[in-house]
């Protein structure tokens, strides 16, 4: 199952800045959940690239820069936590925020994840309706402002 | 070599010489009788020739040769004391046979019979007391001399004084002893004796003799004139021999009676040659006195003179040669012209080997090197000599030292006492020297250990840490030394001549014993109380206890002279001795009641004996007592925990207890060292049984004297085995609970994650596709869509309360709190469940105060509670309305929440918050729900500080009422 058997359904107007970097990293292993988040984000305008693991999300990561980084915790070969540790080494990565999406909502769930490195940490299941809403708030300021 | 003939002394040397020795040759032949073998001499005072000994015997040089020849003859000796006045009438009346120290003269051969060889020469000297300075014959002039009564020296005197004019006082006087006694007086102003008596007897009054000296005599024994010739024959015969031989009796006499006083003198011709200048004109007179008396042998002298002057020379060798002293004599071109057998007994030179030599050869034999000797001083300045020789003296133109020669006595040295003068010629020019040496080593050897006796003595005496006493026999304190004054408290002054009764003894002693008597008996008998023990008083009063040695001192008679008593102090010792008496008195007495209690007791020994024995026997523990880390005792406790038989263990080593020997010496360490500080060692350890076999035992050891465990400790030994396995089961059962509890925490994380996974894409998917995002959907469709997103929402929150409840009962739940306001939390959650109210036509009615209701706690938890509440109110209400309102009370918000639902029964109430309650419990249950909301609820409220109470009633419906504190505790 791939994300090209669903009905894709263009941009709506929210997403307009195509002369913007609007690549977003999403490392997720499940193929369901990466299906869902790709569906709801590129309808409004954002590229996205999957990883199925944490290795290759950090290297992709690295090779291509995104505007964010969508980060799974449970991850095969490397864990989210390992995936934040290893892209705070590089400097130039300093700005991309990392936001957690992920089931663990055990206590102490979110303080780990931020303090391993992410920016921002959403709950699974997602709400649909808040879903692009709630990535867009962790965006950095001068990609919000531009639009404006 | 030169001979005696080359010698150029000075006629007057010779003349002099010649003088001292004519009477030798001018006399006649004498005749003597021996009346059979018994000789009678006459004995007068005139020490040391002849004189009366202490012992009242006879003694002196007269004495020891006549008992000599006496001997050797068979004469039987018998002896008449007297002045010489009566020896010389008894002699003339032939009452005695002998009369010795005789000098001769022509009027005496007239009266007794002389024999012919000489036994001493003398002369007399003028003696005056020491601050008078007689320098010539004229200082006499009209004095008052002394003279011994019809002696030659009288007859002499007067005549040698009559030449000179000197109207002199001669005043005759029975013997030397009464004349020295006069002049040190000052009764007589001079005293004339023979050479021998003054030197021995003159510095004992006082007295020294002048530079007068005269008529040079020999002294013989005389004898009564008719048939005495054979005994002085025998006496010339013996005489003869006795002086040839340096070592006869003769020359030992002579230094016995005058060595030891005449250290100091100079031979006499020494002194004759020294005394040129008065000496002199004196000695004219004496020669042409004693010419004038010997007229008839003169003339025929004189005829003689060549023959004469080579026999005075040859006699004035042989005296030398004689003379104690190591003597030897140089001319005046230091050339050796004597060398007398003194000195070749001293330096086992011989004369023939030093007579001729001269460039300080004398000097060789002595000190083994050519140096000058003390006659080599003679010619310097006196200064000068004291100055390089410090142990040189010089009075007049004498010159005298002591000194040490290592070379002598065959290597081990000897002091010897020297003393050189100048000889001098007629015409007063220095012909030659003379030098004279005596060996004083021994003297100085006595001398010393004299001295050193002395001051040990008195070293004893004066610090003796004993009292030394000395007293009469009268009871006086003649003595007392340093330690005895301070002792009792007097000073030498205050006790010496004190009687001892007052002073350092009491009438009586503390207990009554009569001390008078006890002194007298002392007196009477000291040798009865050599040991005496006694009371004494100090001079404060205070008594003391002495133990006394007392020894006699005796007079000259054998009389009891004093009491030499020593004394140590011991009243300590018999205070404590007389303390012990006592004691030993009362033990005595008390001895049957003692024995009486320890019978007692024994007995009680024996109870305590048996009743310990049964505390032991009866404990439930192992008891043992320890010696040595031997078994001396233990209980059958003991025996039967560790597998052993009755009594099998006493004399046994711990080590039996021990698996091996390492950890008996270790462990032992341990657990002597805690003793050691007084502690009580406790400690589990794993002890072998008899059959080898560990087991577990809880130790305790305690030791009776810290100070010597080894010597006994008591040690109790509890059987552990069981408490250990059931503490051993408990512990791996609690391992294994809490591993239970981690895997359960795993399950229950990995539990969320997974249902959350699946749940994400079914409550995603349906919200896109509800939302038309996939396209849109038909009224059915829309329908059964909603359907799944309530299931999934539902199962989503069945999740949650699943988790929240774990969470709960793990302890993990933990609170965030943050300071809010209370309305707007309370407005939030009724909008969320408004919607559900509207739905149902219920009314929300909230009363709410305008104030401000701020409040600390965990605003998400406090929410979920809100809500859970709400909801519950509006499930289980069909008609009516759900009110809201809250009121504050001190510290504490108090919100209820009423509804006009069904109410709940009664006997439902109590278990209306357990978990997994639901009332409804039916399976057509009508109302959805975990059953867990209350539940989570009050746990919540709980760990908040707070509480839930409800009120209901059937039908009625409830009012639920939480309390929540203002502050959450631990929050600010």
């Amino acid at each position: 199952m791939g994300a090209r058997k669903h009905i894709y359904h263009p941009p709506t107007s929210t997403a307009k800045r195509y002369s913007m970097n609007n690549t977003l990293l999403i490392i997720e292993d499940n193929e369901q959940n990466l299906y869902m988040m790709r569906f709801l984000l590129e309808r409004n305008g954002f590229i996205i690239i999957g990883a199925e693991n944490g290795r290759k999300g950090v290297e992709i990561a690295l090779s291509c820069k995104p505007l964010a980084i969508l980060l799974d915790i449970q991850l095969p070969e490397m864990d989210g936590y390992a995936v934040a540790a290893e892209l705070k080494k590089h400097s130039e990565l300093d700005k991309v925020p990392i936001i957690a999406v992920t089931s663990y909502a055990m206590v102490g769930d979110r303080e780990n994840i931020l303090a391993a490195g992410a920016t921002g940490y959403i709950e699974k299941p997602i709400n649909p309706e808040t879903f692009v809403a709630e990535i867009i708030e962790y965006l950095p300021t001068d990609w919000k402002n531009s639009g404006k | 070599m030169k001979t005696y003939r080359s010698w150029t002394f000075s006629d007057c040397f010779l003349l002099n010489i010649a003088i001292i020795l004519f009477a030798f040759f001018s006399l006649g032949t004498l005749s003597a009788r021996a009346e059979d073998q018994m000789v009678t001499v006459g004995v007068y005072e005139n020490a040391p020739k002849i004189f009366t000994s202490e012992s009242g015997k006879p003694a002196g040089i007269f004495i020891d040769i006549i008992e000599n020849i006496a001997k050797d003859e068979g004469w039987n000796l018998h002896y008449v004391s007297g002045t010489w006045g009566e020896g010389l009438d008894r002699l003339g009346r032939g009452e005695i046979d002998i009369m010795p120290d005789m000098a001769y003269t022509p009027d005496r051969e007239k009266i007794y019979a002389f024999h012919k060889v000489p036994v001493l020469s003398s002369w007399f000297e003028v003696y005056a007391p020491k601050r008078k300075k007689i320098n010539s014959i004229l200082d006499l002039k009209k004095k008052r001399i002394l003279v011994l009564e019809r002696s030659i020296q009288q007859e002499a005197f007067a005549r040698f004084s009559n030449g000179f004019d000197l109207n002199c006082s001669l005043i005759s006087t029975s013997d030397y002893k009464t004349m020295f006694e006069m002049v040190a007086k000052g009764e007589a102003d001079f005293a004339v004796t023979n050479r021998f008596y003054g030197m021995m007897h003159a510095e004992k009054y006082g007295l020294e003799n002048t530079n007068i000296l005269f008529e040079p005599s020999d002294l013989f024994f005389a004898a009564h004139k008719s048939d005495s010739k054979h005994l002085l024959k025998a006496i010339d015969r013996h005489l003869d021999n006795l002086k040839k031989n340096p070592q006869s009796l003769y020359y030992a006499s002579m230094k016995r009676w005058t060595s030891e006083q005449v250290r100091f003198k100079m031979p006499l011709w020494v002194d004759i040659a020294g005394f040129a200048g008065v000496g002199f004109l004196i000695m004219s007179l004496v020669v042409s006195a004693i010419l004038k008396h010997q007229v008839k042998v003169r003339t025929q002298e004189l005829q003689q003179e060549n023959t004469e002057r080579q026999v005075a020379q040859q006699r004035f060798m042989d005296i030398i040669e004689f003379l104690p002293d190591a003597t030897f004599v140089v001319d005046q071109d230091k050339q050796v012209i004597a060398w007398n057998k003194g000195c070749e007994a001293m330096t086992g030179v011989k004369k023939e080997m030093m007579l001729g030599r001269k460039d300080y050869a004398y000097a060789e034999p002595f000190y083994g090197e050519r140096r000058p000797t003390l006659l080599d001083l003679l010619a310097q300045p006196a200064p000068d000599v004291e100055a390089t020789y410090t142990y040189v003296k010089r009075k007049d133109l004498k010159v005298y030292a002591e000194c040490f020669v290592p070379q002598l006595r065959g290597g081990q040295g000897a002091y010897l006492w020297g003393v050189a003068s100048s000889l001098y010629g007629q015409n007063g020019h220095q012909c030659g020297a003379i030098e004279t040496i005596r060996d004083v080593t021994e003297e100085k050897l006595m001398e010393e250990a004299l001295r050193k006796s002395e001051r040990e003595y008195r070293e004893l005496v004066m610090l003796a840490n004993s009292i030394i006493l000395r007293w009469s026999p009268e009871g006086q304190v003649t003595f007392l030394n340093e330690f005895g004054q301070r002792f009792f408290g007097y000073s030498a002054k205050e006790i010496i001549g004190q009687n001892l009764i007052g002073t350092l003894v009491s009438e009586s002693e503390s207990d009554g014993r009569d001390l008078r008597t006890l002194l007298k008996e002392i007196s009477g008998d000291p040798v009865k109380f050599e040991r005496n023990i006694n009371e004494n008083i100090r001079r404060n009063g205070e008594r003391v206890w002495i133990d006394w040695t007392n020894k006699i001192v005796l007079d000259e008679q054998g009389g009891i002279k004093e009491i030499l008593s020593i004394g140590s102090d011991i009243t300590v010792r018999r205070h404590a001795e007389q303390q012990v008496h006592k004691l030993n008195d009362e033990l005595q007495r008390h001895m049957d009641t003692l024995e009486q209690h320890v019978a007692e007791r024994t007995a009680e020994l024996a109870a305590m004996n048996e009743e310990q024995r049964a505390i032991l026997e009866s404990a439930s523990t192992g008891i043992v007592l320890l010696r040595d880390r031997i078994i001396v005792r233990c209980n059958c406790k003991l025996e039967e925990i560790a597998g052993y038989a009755p009594g099998e263990l006493i004399g046994k080593s711990t080590r039996i207890w021990y698996p091996d020997e390492e950890t008996f010496v270790t462990n032992g360490k341990i657990v002597y060292s805690h003793m050691a500080k007084g502690e009580t060692y406790r400690q589990e350890q794993q002890m072998a049984r008899k059959d080898g076999s560990l087991f577990w035992v809880r130790l305790s050891l305690c030791a009776f004297d810290k100070n010597a465990p080894f010597k006994g400790a008591v040690g109790i030994i509890e059987d552990i085995t069981e408490r250990r396995e059931a503490a051993e089961k408990l512990r791996k059962a609690l391992e294994a609970a809490q591993a239970a509890d981690r895997i359960k925490s795993a399950f229950l994380a990995t539990m969320s994650h997974e249902l959350r996974t699946p749940l994400n894409s079914i409550i995603g998917f349906t919200g896109i596709m509800l939302q038309g995002l996939a396209g849109p959907l038909n009224a059915e469709q829309q329908k059964q869509m909603t359907m799944v997103q309530n299931s999934s929402r539902h199962l989503l929150s069945l999740i949650n309360d699943v988790l929240d409840i774990s969470k709960i009962e793990a302890g993990q739940l933990v609170l965030t709190c943050t300071s809010f306001d209370l309305h707007t939390s309370i407005e939030k959650m009724t909008k969320l469940v408004s919607p559900l109210a509207e739905k149902k036509g219920i009314e929300l009615q909230i009363d709410l105060p305008d104030t401000l209701a701020m409040i600390a706690t965990d605003q998400r938890r406090l929410e979920q509670v809100i809500l859970n509440l709400l909801n519950n109110a509006i499930k289980f209400t069909e008609r009516g309305h759900v009110d809201i309102s809250y009121r504050k009370e001190n510290n504490y918000y108090l919100l209820s929440f009423s509804d006009t639902g069904i109410g709940i029964h009664g006997e439902d109430l109590p278990d209306l918050f357990q978990p997994f309650h639901q009332i409804d419990t039916g399976l057509a249950r009508k109302r959805e729900g975990t059953g867990l909301g209350l539940s989570i609820s009050k746990k919540i409220l709980d760990i908040m500080g707070g509480s839930i109470e409800v009120e209901s009633q059937w039908g009625q419906g409830s009012t639920f009422t939480i309390r929540l504190p203002q502050q959450q505790k631990g929050t600010v």
